[in-house]
């Protein structure tokens, strides 16, 4: 195993601790769980001098949800979140998100903090130091080229893989963000920046995919006026436990009688973002069936694009990701 | 009257003798040694696939406070591998590099992070050369050879005609030739490489320990790297944390921390990566079949012509072997004549490939085990039927000269036939789901060690003092695959006594009698069969002194474990009495138990490298998987698995299914998740994330049958368990998925993207013909 390089270990017990170490530390990271984190610390992939660790702090906590609003605590654990009564009864999608992360080790460390900010992932990048200075680094670390597209005109490719975030971005959920000059809370739609498309006004991707300022912190995540919608989570897995998704897919959807009238999806592990799919406004209004299914196929092939990140090919991962998509929006619809 | 007897433990449930160490934590591997003033031992890897060395430059490393040694191919000309006719790698390269990861320096410093700062410094400069990544690219023309004695990356080319095949092809009715990929696949023992070495600079002796299936092997290696004599080295094997064949070789990683350990005088830890435990390697090669079957109307195969490339990597190895195991081992499960096999074993610019779990059977039982299928299907025959119409006839001896006395697969088959409900469920399955069966084999050992000394295969050594205590020794290497358990109830079983009575020890080269190793299942064989053998000399010394201790005739005294009498109306004599009456003689007693094999087991020589294959007994399994396909997603679902293994006697029912369950699962691993993969040489899968070994979550349930044969050559009539089952589930599994989508896949592993593809492609082929159709 590779060793740890000395580091220093800041155990916040308050927000404020945490804030103050932050600006002290500006080339500090935050460690709640640290199954992603010290991962990559001993692959030698980031090197920070000061951990704060986030799991004690009392402001982090917070586990509510009733009918109409949900409030999650950043060090709130992935699997208190799984386990949580009122969240599997009201908002299903989350707490199955919550329990389709790794296995039960890592969902006892890992953190609904650690994972909405969940580093981006890619074969080239997810590797040790010797890897990577083999193959020349990559554009996400100290390289000048992209493995997954050498012609990508400095676009980084790496994925998204956090399983959350769909979940909440389907509840229109946002993110309370804290710094050292005040608290601003954002649509979660926003805290992600990274796009995967040359024509878009890039303005940020798989290596500056988040939208945090620099001491910015993430403390909950929160959604409201969410009374009706029905919601569920999906993953694709090779195999069925520790595993990151090929594809992960929440949908939540309001049906009066027949008629669809709200419908939101939302895809991971396909792009540098988690991608809440645009337009499916539009196929709302009548009654579920087969054009409003082709119409959601066409939207998730139009907007996921999944590049050679993974080991499993990118066209398996688009058109799965569509699969899901259609089958859980169609149990919801029956349900 | 005396109601004592002696005391029975053969074919119980019997706990693992280690297994309150392993479950509490207080067993000690490898890693687990720390003594202050060790050094910490890393290695400096190439980033290059394949390349002349120009310049190795440590100078820098050397001159970092803290690192008290480095080494480089400089230090050290030998070779080493496991095959005397082929070593072929120098435990750090020299001259030149053949695969990214080989090892170029080492270092030993006071601790890892100093170790790891200096490997840091160390640069290298090379003359790059072409790289083959693939058996077909290094097989090409114009392709530079890897090492200059191998012409063409042609490890070894193996050829041989039994019987004329074109012959059997004319009068088969059917006839049929399929290609099949096997990804190349690596063991995932929980615990990861590791070797502590002590030089003893004073004496000029060097002791080893190191996670190995082989100490025997290290201790030759050692000598011949450090070029020192046999007697100077001493190797210790702590508890290891699984092999699956990775440790059988002797691997680098002991030899480098020996030539760090003796350079700084001192002893060196090392304790590699994960990533560094993937590179190692030694796992089974990428395959590429081609297979053409010959059949009656009935079922019966008139004929045999099988290609078999295997991408072995950059050095020997095991290479010779795993491929004329991949056509040897065609035989001695069903009545073949008529055989034509070509292996190709081929050198590339990849880590180099060794002795997996099921040791060069597994790839080529999934092509003809799934050829088979296929073709009873297109015959219209039943699966099961067309393997009853094949059966061997036992004793026997194969067309390649194996011996075969107990063959137990009919009884296998009919097991799995019945449990899974197989006549009256195939085929009425719902859309999706389905049946696939298939066989497999697996010797109890190779009846040659590699390294032919003339030896018994196996020696066993027991104590007895003052104190009663029954004390094996033995150097069969437990890596947890239950060896010492089995030892320990062989002797008692033997004496009629409580396994409490019995203590083993094992692994020390200082103590234990030396033994050839823990690899192709010939621990229960071998080493049970000398265990029994020493337990029954030494019940000879007790019955001597029983005798005279009740002044009686000694075939007169009846031995009842913990008592000894002559005749039912005698009280007789304690346990303890009559060993306080042996010592009288000799003192404390040692007694020694010996096996070898016979020489009708060694394989013929009709071709060369015939012997390869040859064993004591083979072991027979058929398995029935039962699957559930997602058309829309691929993922495919193992619902259940009935498995039997003809294992000739269950010495211990619970390690047998331990070993017959996790052979299964490690089957399903390869047919279903696990390969590696490369980017330009770099192993881009050297991890527990990428590379998916299957998780308890994906376990099906399994029943498990065991089939005894009674092998009249085996330990109480046992035969191997650890291994046969593995071969069957791969093609099981593709039968079933064929089964239940009409798709067969010739490709390995079967992965959701995989599945989903074919079904896009049948798709696509579907509306085509209706295109043709409506346009016509």
């Amino acid at each position: 195993m590779e060793a740890l390089h000395d580091f220093e270990l800041v155990r916040a017990a308050t927000l404020d601790d945490v804030l103050k170490a932050r600006a002290a530390h500006p080339q500090s990271a935050l460690v709640g769980g640290g199954t992603d984190l010290m991962v990559n610390i001993r692959r030698g992939i980031v090197t920070p001098p000061v951990l704060i660790d986030v799991t004690q702090v009392g402001e982090l906590q917070a586990v509510n949800a009733d009918e109409g609003a949900l409030e999650i605590g950043a060090s709130v654990t992935l699997n208190t979140l799984a386990q949580d009564d009122a969240m599997r009864r009201h908002y299903p999608v989350v707490a199955e998100a919550a329990h389709a992360i790794a296995g039960p080790t890592q969902r006892n460390m890992g953190t609904v903090g650690g994972n909405l900010c969940l580093d981006t992932r890619c074969i080239f990048y997810n590797q040790s130091e010797w890897w990577r200075s083999a193959n020349n680094h990559c554009l996400k670390t100290t390289g000048d080229t992209c493995h997954v597209a050498p012609k990508s005109h400095g676009v980084c490719f790496a994925t998204y893989s956090g399983d959350l975030a769909p979940a909440l971005l389907v509840l229109g959920a946002e993110v309370d963000i804290a710094s050292p000059s005040g608290t601003r809370t954002i649509p979660l739609n926003d805290l992600y920046i990274g796009y995967a498309r040359h024509d878009d006004a890039v303005e940020g991707d798989g290596k500056n995919f988040l939208s945090l300022e620099a001491g910015e912190i993430v403390t909950a995540v929160r959604a409201a006026n969410t009374s009706g919608l029905t919601s569920a989570y999906d993953k694709i897995r090779i195999r069925r436990s520790i595993e990151y998704p090929v594809a992960g897919v929440a949908v939540a959807l309001l049906r009066d009688g027949d008629a669809l009238v709200d419908l939101r999806v939302a895809v991971t592990g396909t792009n540098p973002r988690p991608v809440l799919l645009e337009g499916t406004a539009e196929l709302c209004g009548g009654p579920l069936n087969d054009d409003v299914l082709q119409g959601l196929d066409a939207l998730a092939r139009d907007q996921i694009m999944p590049m050679k990140t993974t080991f499993t090919p990118g066209h398996y991962r688009r058109r799965v990701a569509s699969v899901l998509a259609q089958r859980l929006v169609t149990r919801l619809y029956a349900e | 009257m005396n109601e004592s007897a002696p005391i029975r433990n053969i074919g119980d449930y019997v706990p693992m003798v280690d297994g309150p160490e392993k479950v509490s934590g207080r067993a000690l591997y490898t890693a687990d040694i720390l003594e202050p003033g060790m050094l910490a031992g890393r290695i400096y890897r190439s980033p290059y696939a394949h390349a002349e060395i120009l310049e190795v430059d440590t100078s820098k490393a050397l001159a970092l406070p803290g690192v008290k040694a480095v080494v480089t191919g400089a230090d050290c000309d030998k070779t080493f591998g496991v095959l005397p006719i082929s070593r072929s790698e120098h435990p750090i390269a020299r001259e030149r590099v053949r695969y990214r990861g080989e090892p170029v320096a080492a270092v030993a410093a006071i601790d890892d992070a100093t170790a790891q700062k200096a490997l840091g410094l160390i640069t290298m400069k090379v003359r790059e050369l072409p790289a083959y990544f693939t058996s077909k690219a290094a097989l090409a023309l114009d392709a530079v050879d890897l090492h200059e004695h191998k012409p063409g990356n042609l490890e070894r080319d193996v050829f041989f005609e039994l019987g004329d095949v074109e012959e059997a092809f004319s009068k088969a009715d059917l006839v049929r030739q399929s290609t099949y990929n096997c990804a190349e696949v690596c063991q995932n023992q929980m615990e990861m490489h590791a070797a502590v070495a002590q030089y003893d600079a004073v004496r000029g002796r060097m002791t080893v320990h190191a996670s190995t299936q082989v100490p025997y092997y290290v201790h030759l290696m050692l000598s011949q790297i450090l070029d020192m004599e046999m007697s100077q080295i001493r190797v210790v094997k702590p508890y290891v944390g699984g092999g699956f064949g990775a440790r059988t070789e002797t691997l680098n990683i002991e030899l480098i921390s020996a030539l760090l350990a003796r350079k700084a005088g001192g002893t060196v830890r090392t304790v590699v990566s994960r990533e560094e435990t993937f590179i190692t390697h030694r796992g089974r090669p990428e395959t590429d079949i081609t297979l053409k079957l010959g059949m009656t109307k009935t079922g019966r195969i008139t004929g045999v012509e099988c290609e078999c490339h295997q991408r072995g990597g950059a050095h020997s190895g095991y290479g010779v072997v795993t491929i004329l195991y991949a056509g040897s081992m065609l035989y001695a499960i069903y009545d073949l004549k008529n055989v034509k096999y070509i292996g190709k074993r081929v050198l590339t610019n990849t880590p180099p490939c060794g002795a997996f779990r099921g040791h060069g059977t597994v790839d080529v039982r999934f092509a003809f085990e799934s050829l088979l299928d296929q073709m009873a299907g297109e015959l219209g025959l039943d699966p099961v039927d067309v393997r009853r119409t094949n059966y061997l006839n036992a004793p026997t001896f194969t067309d390649n000269d194996l011996m075969i006395n107990s063959y137990g697969l009919p009884e296998c088959v009919d097991w799995v036939e019945r449990e899974s409900a197989w006549r009256e469920r195939r085929g009425n399955l719902p859309k999706g789901k389905g049946l696939g069966m298939a066989c497999s084999h697996y010797i109890s050992g190779a009846s040659k060690p590699v390294n032919w000394t003339g030896e018994p295969h196996a020696t066993v050594k027991i104590k007895l003092d003052f104190d009663g205590s029954v004390v094996v020794l033995s150097g069969a290497a437990e890596i947890g695959q239950g060896s010492s358990t089995i030892l320990v109830q062989s002797v008692a079983e033997v004496l009629g006594l409580d396994m409490s009575r019995i203590r083993i020890i094992t692994g020390d080269s200082d103590v234990v009698p030396k033994d050839n190793g823990s690899y192709s299942s010939r621990v229960t064989f071998m080493v049970g069969n000398a265990a029994i053998d020493a337990a029954q000399n030494l019940k000879q010394v007790l019955v001597q002194a029983a005798a005279r201790r009740l002044e009686a005739r000694p075939e007169d005294i009846e031995c009842l474990g913990e008592v000894y009498r002559a005749g039912t109306q005698d009280t007789g004599a304690s346990f303890n009495e009559v060993v306080e009456e042996a010592l009288k003689d000799t003192g404390t007693i040692t007694v020694t138990g010996n096996y070898s094999t016979i020489p009708e087991s060694h394989g013929g020589r009709k071709y060369r490298g015939s012997a390869i294959g040859g064993t004591m007994g083979y072991s027979y399994s058929a398995q029935v998987v039962e699957v559930t396909v997602d058309e829309e997603t691929g993922v495919v679902t193992v619902d259940k698995v009935w498995v039997a293994h003809d294992c000739g006697k269950a010495l211990n029912r619970l390690t047998v299914e331990g070993q017959v369950q996790g052979s299964v699962w490690m089957g399903m691993g390869q047919a279903m998740s696990e390969e590696t993969g490369y980017h330009d040489g770099l192993l881009l899968t050297a991890n527990m994330l990428d590379y998916r070994v299957p998780t308890i979550q994906d376990s099906p349930p399994i029943e498990t049958g065991i089939v005894e044969s009674n092998d009249p050559h085996g330990p109480f009539g046992a035969k191997e368990a650890g291994e046969g089952s593995l071969a069957g589930f791969l093609p099981a599994l593709t039968n079933a998925i064929e089964d239940a989508i009409g798709v067969r896949f010739d490709d390995l592993p079967v992965t959701p993207d995989r599945v989903f593809a074919a079904i896009e492609k049948r798709e696509r082929a579907l509306a085509r013909a209706a295109a043709r159709k409506k346009s016509a």
